[in-house]
């Protein structure tokens, strides 16, 4: 009896996952069978899937919304951006985790205090700062600003305070450099957190939506956030055609995703569980 | 120190110099000194300088003071107290939709052992989707004609919604569509919370007779004290904070009239839609406050002053 009550409560909390996770994934489902639908049937037809596959949509929005360009500047950004906060994370963070200085401490309380200030605060001033050197309308405007990362740095010294510091002591006496011992020892050993960090930070400027739309003006420059964002104007109610850019944005992502699962989780869940 | 000749301290200096630690010190922390300075510290003393001026955008050294009259025009301002009221509103409907929901589907993720990463891959999917393409994405499905959400209402009886095209509903609309988006990644923080609990506490509350409900809320709950702090205050963050589903969702920014605007876009038309640099950055304080005030309230009262 209680062998039988205890199936048919398993059975029922996975018939709640399941219907959970089938809300999760059925817009998008939704969504890419649309961008292969034409308009006239996109907004009558019953069925999900196409009656008559399509890539006329895609051909438009590539040809006429500038989405070549734009992805190719939400890649430079991306990329750019990607590398250096996972660089400089895990070399301030090593500064910070295993060196002696005076004022160290409260360099980095007052690094970190910067996390609290809301984005609106700075966004005026911080855009008259990137005006003042030149970079408005230009992809340097989106990357400077970010090239530290306090998250980064705060989740890599985390890290990077578990190491033992006999390895480093241990290279010292060898008489190794400093570099060799941050190149060698060091990164080989924080490849976990420096991947969680690089998927975040891609993700993250991948998406970001405010921060660009100030900065980049011109249609040249735009990411694909912001062009896609201009297909509601563009392309108006046309669903077929939003739906087509919207997979376009949505899945470089997606493959990322599926491939770095394990880094998306894990670096979710090291910032949860040492805070 | 007192006892220290100047030559001792040159000899001291010396020391520090021939170190490579220093050097290797300074090249990494060099770089990000100036950064810090540069591009998060003096935009941030700048706000203060910016809130209490009439920011003169091509001379700005001759931005005259004063004072706190961009305050006072605020709070004399409606559209202030309308976006104040729908950014709390958000916030808080966020709030009590998110933290049960995302607790109980933790506690079903933590039951299971079979499946746990399926189910954890697919509830995550929409955090690592664009939130532009998500904001369209749901326009689409929330139209009121053709949309399928409507569509599917209809199909078992429950009358169709207006959602993003009515005053009454399009704020919860948007709610909505975040917390969608936004589940699997306080999810994932609950869960691996939950997966930490000793499972001796777990076996000590059988012995004594705990059913299944009293163990979630006297072991479960109690003992997740830490990791719901911190997810409590990374929710009302988020609330507070949202710009791009109400600039993308409604037909226009902050609309259907102002039933979606919000003290982010606020900030943001002020700036630079009505290039007012001194009077947007007072209001992007006001924010500040409530995120800070809130922030401070929640560490004091949630967070457990024990640990295991």
């Amino acid at each position: 009896m209680a062998a039988l009550l205890e199936q048919i409560r398993v059975a029922v909390i996975h018939a709640i996952l399941l219907a959970i996770a089938f809300t999760s994934v059925m817009p998008f489902v939704w969504m890419f069978f649309g961008s292969f639908k034409s308009y006239v049937e996109l907004t009558s037809g019953e069925s999900l899937v196409p009656q008559a596959w399509t890539v006329d949509n895609y051909r438009a929005i590539i040809f006429r919304a500038n989405f070549p360009q734009a992805f190719w500047n939400s890649t430079i950004v991306s990329l750019v951006v990607t590398g250096c906060v996972v660089l400089t994370s895990a070399a301030a963070a090593y500064v910070f985790a295993k060196y002696r200085f005076w004022g160290k401490e409260q360099l980095f309380i007052v690094i970190l205090s910067t996390m609290m200030v809301p984005f609106a605060v700075v966004l005026v001033p911080l855009y008259v700062t990137i005006a003042d050197i030149g970079l408005n309308n230009k992809l340097g405007g989106v990357i400077v600003p970010v090239l530290f990362s306090t998250f980064g740095i705060f989740l890599m010294r985390q890290f990077l305070e578990g190491i033992p510091s006999d390895l480093i002591d241990a290279g010292r006496i060898d008489g190794a450099s400093e570099w060799w011992i941050f190149s060698r020892i060091i990164i080989p050993l924080s490849t976990a957190p420096m991947a969680a960090l690089a998927v975040f930070t891609f993700l993250f400027n991948w998406d970001n939506f405010l921060w660009p739309l100030v900065v980049l003006t011109s249609p040249q420059s735009q990411t694909l956030p912001l062009v896609l964002a201009g297909l509601r104007s563009l392309y108006w109610e046309r669903y077929d055609m939003w739906a087509a850019g919207s997979m376009l944005t949505v899945a470089p992502v997606m493959l990322l995703y599926a491939v770095a699962q394990k880094q998306f989780i894990r670096g979710i869940t090291m910032t949860g569980l040492k805070a | 120190m007192k006892g220290r000749s100047p030559s001792d301290l040159l000899l001291v200096a010396r020391q520090v110099l021939r170190k490579p630690q220093f050097w290797f010190g300074l090249a990494m922390l060099g770089p990000l000194i100036i950064w810090y300075i540069w591009f998060a510290f003096s935009p941030i003393l700048r706000a203060f300088w910016m809130a209490v001026v009439e920011y003169k955008i091509l001379q700005p050294d001759q931005s005259p003071f004063v004072g706190l009259r961009h305050f006072r025009m605020l709070f004399e301002y409606s559209l202030f107290w309308v976006s104040i009221r729908n950014t709390l509103v958000y916030a808080a409907v966020f709030y009590v939709g998110m933290v049960p929901l995302a607790v109980f589907v933790s506690a079903c993720l933590t039951s299971v052992a079979r499946g746990r990463n399926f189910y954890q891959f697919v509830i995550f999917l929409p955090v690592v989707v664009s939130l532009v393409a998500i904001s369209l994405l749901f326009k689409m499905l929330m139209n009121p004609q053709l949309g399928q959400i409507n569509l599917i209402l209809k199909s078992v009886g429950i009358p169709p919604s207006q959602f993003l095209t009515s005053h009454e509903t399009a704020l919860y609309s948007v709610i909505g569509v975040d917390i969608w988006k936004a589940l699997g990644f306080y999810v994932v923080i609950l869960t691996a919370g939950m997966l930490n609990i000793p499972e001796e506490m777990y076996d000590a509350a059988k012995v004594d007779g705990a059913g299944i409900w009293q163990r979630f809320w006297r072991v479960t709950l109690p003992l997740l004290g830490h990791t719901l702090t911190l997810v409590s205050v990374l929710i009302v963050m988020h609330g507070l904070q949202v710009f791009t589903q109400v600039v993308v969702m409604p037909s226009q920014p902050g609309g259907p009239g102002n039933a979606t605007y919000v003290m982010n876009l606020l900030v943001y038309n002020e700036a630079f839609t009505n290039l007012r640099f001194g009077f947007a950055t007072a209001t992007a304080f006001t924010l500040f406050v409530f995120v800070f005030l809130i922030t401070v309230v929640q560490l004091r009262l949630l967070r457990p002053t024990w640990s295991y």
